[in-house]
């Protein structure tokens, strides 16, 4: 590879990604991404949508840009292929639910970041920034175009993954990989918007009827998907709950203040007009 | 102690408005400490203790105290402030003493190979942990092969000068101390305020970089690579003397750090 001349092989950081591009060379059912022919440091990817979603049947394609700092800083995620649940062309990180981009870790990758991408794709959008929460029809719809969608570099997107059957089974979930993704949520670089907890408004139950019972970890991947839709919109209702019951409580204590206020005005009015 | 860890804790809950504002200060936050990693090594050069006057020339409290600390440390070494300069500073000071022994060393290069199985086993992700443990180790086998103990000290100061190898270090020393944690979470769960689980800690405030340390962490650290550190604090408070800490308590400590609010950098005995 010409990539091993031009960077400083002896950097950690270098060292480290020419490691990720050789664990993830050959495609898996699920993903794949390598590194730019001329920059170690861009990526692109493609993941499967997760069977028994909407994004059933989907190819997205997207780049990766890592920072000069990786594996310190969090890579970006930039999504090419119109799916309906994040926005295309707009970086998105990752970070622990509920916590800032600064919550990367070192020891997550870029395995990480697409396994976590691909759970997290049937999660309800809830108003994030990046975030789109088009129908169920239209992410199906997206999802069957996205088969013919082509990268400018990369071509055919939908040749790009292994196909069940061949031998993608190398890379299966570990249960520490499936508890680590549950955790990890994605969103858009600027983060103003409000966060609602809304029902999950996806149809996104893990079905029995795959019609491949040998597609094992496909179906993990559906109900880590499934898992952490709960588990990423519980807390935030516990939170919201929380804060809102906390925040109703000191209204309701503040509202008692005025009104007594104002009666004790009221009263002293009155004693005023009607003693001269 | 512990301002960031209040900070930490506040973000968890934030929700609307208050994410703009935490955004905002983010921002700040992050020009900041581009400022300061332009202007100060990661590891600085041996200065003398009485150095830090220049920073108090106007303030008595501080001026009295850096005389008590001149009494007993000769030196100081400034680390860079950017949230990782406690296990910087911790790693550093460790393996420039350790480098005095050749025994001590080689036995800290035994634990230290044994160190991957551990944190594997304890659900660390192995492909990463290994890429940690591989330049952790390669860092210390560099270190090893050099016969003179001052070339070995020099070479030490130049690796925790280069952002990559340096910034490893500090990531090893924050998993081992995570797996610590989470290897004794009975004893150390009673230090952690509000409903957090050890793991969580771990994830929120040991293993991410740029996360400040807290009297908990560095307690696990010190178990994790067996070594007693005494912290000296120098703040506006009270009195003409610093206040020590021996963590573990009891131990004779081998390595010495300042503390100032929220500042860790390494202190030689006189």
């Amino acid at each position: 590879m010409s990539l091993e001349n031009k960077y400083n092989l002896k950097s950690p950081g270098v060292k480290r990604l020419m490691r990720e591009a050789f664990e993830l060379a050959s495609p898996t059912e699920e993903f794949h991404a390598c590194p730019l022919d001329d920059n170690l440091f861009e990526w692109h990817f493609t993941v499967r949508g997760p069977p028994s979603t909407e994004f059933d049947g989907g190819c997205y394609h997207g780049r990766i840009l890592l920072p000069s700092q990786y594996p310190m800083q969090p890579p970006n995620i930039i999504l090419l292929t119109p799916n309906g649940r994040f926005e295309v062309n707009k970086k998105i990180c990752l970070s622990i639910s509920g916590h800032h981009p600064e919550s990367w870790q070192p020891s997550w990758s870029i395995r990480t970041a697409l396994l976590a991408l691909i759970a997290f794709m049937p999660t309800p959008a809830a108003g994030t920034i990046g975030s789109l929460d088009y129908t169920p029809e239209e992410r199906q719809h997206l999802a069957k175009k996205s088969k013919t969608w082509e990268c400018q570099i990369c071509g055919r997107i939908a040749d790009k993954l292994a196909w069940a059957g061949s031998d993608g089974s190398g890379h299966k979930l570990t249960e520490e990989e499936t508890s680590l993704i549950k955790q990890i949520a994605l969103k858009a670089e600027e983060d103003a918007n409000k966060s609602e907890a809304r029902p999950t408004t996806s149809n996104e139950q893990p079905s029995e009827d795959l019609e491949d019972g040998n597609i094992e970890i496909r179906q993990r991947i559906t109900i880590t998907a499934a898992h952490s839709s709960v588990s990423t919109s519980l807390p935030n209702t516990d939170a919201l709950l929380t804060a809102s019951i906390n925040r109703s409580n000191k209204d309701q204590l503040w509202t008692a203040v005025i009104w007594i206020i104002i009666s004790i005005i009221i009263l002293l009015v009155i004693r005023r007009i009607f003693l001269l | 102690m512990g301002d960031k860890g209040e900070n930490a804790g506040g973000c968890t809950m934030n929700n609307n408005g208050n994410q703009n504002q935490d955004e905002l200060i983010l921002a700040q936050q992050r020009q900041i400490e581009k400022e300061i990693s332009e202007s100060v090594p990661l590891v600085g050069d041996l200065e003398p203790v009485t150095s830090l006057d220049k920073e108090y020339s106007t303030d008595n409290v501080y001026l009295e105290k850096v005389k008590d600390l001149a009494s007993k440390y000769k030196h100081i070494r400034r680390t860079r402030p950017d949230g990782n300069c406690f296990f910087r500073a911790f790693s550093y000071a460790n393996i420039e003493r350790l480098l005095e022994s050749q025994n001590e060393f080689n036995e800290f290069y035994q634990v230290a190979e044994s160190s991957k199985a551990i944190l594997v086993d304890l659900g660390f992700p192995q492909f990463t942990v290994e890429d940690f443990y591989d330049t952790y180790m390669e860092v210390l086998k560099r270190l090893r092969d050099i016969d003179n103990k001052e070339d070995a000290k020099r070479e030490l100061h130049t690796i925790f000068n280069e952002q990559g190898y340096s910034d490893y270090m500090v990531v090893y020393l924050r998993l081992l101390t995570s797996g610590q944690l989470q290897k004794d979470q009975d004893f150390y769960s009673c230090f952690i305020e509000g409903d957090r689980t050890i793991t969580d800690f771990c994830h929120q405030e040991v293993e991410p970089m740029y996360k400040e340390s807290d009297h908990i962490h560095i307690m696990a650290a010190c178990a994790a690579i067996n070594a007693g550190v005494r912290v000296v604090y120098m703040d506006r408070g009270t009195g003409k003397n610093c206040t020590e800490h021996d963590i573990p308590e009891g131990r004779t400590p081998t390595v010495h750090l300042l503390y100032r609010p929220g500042h860790y950098d390494i202190l030689y005995p006189r």
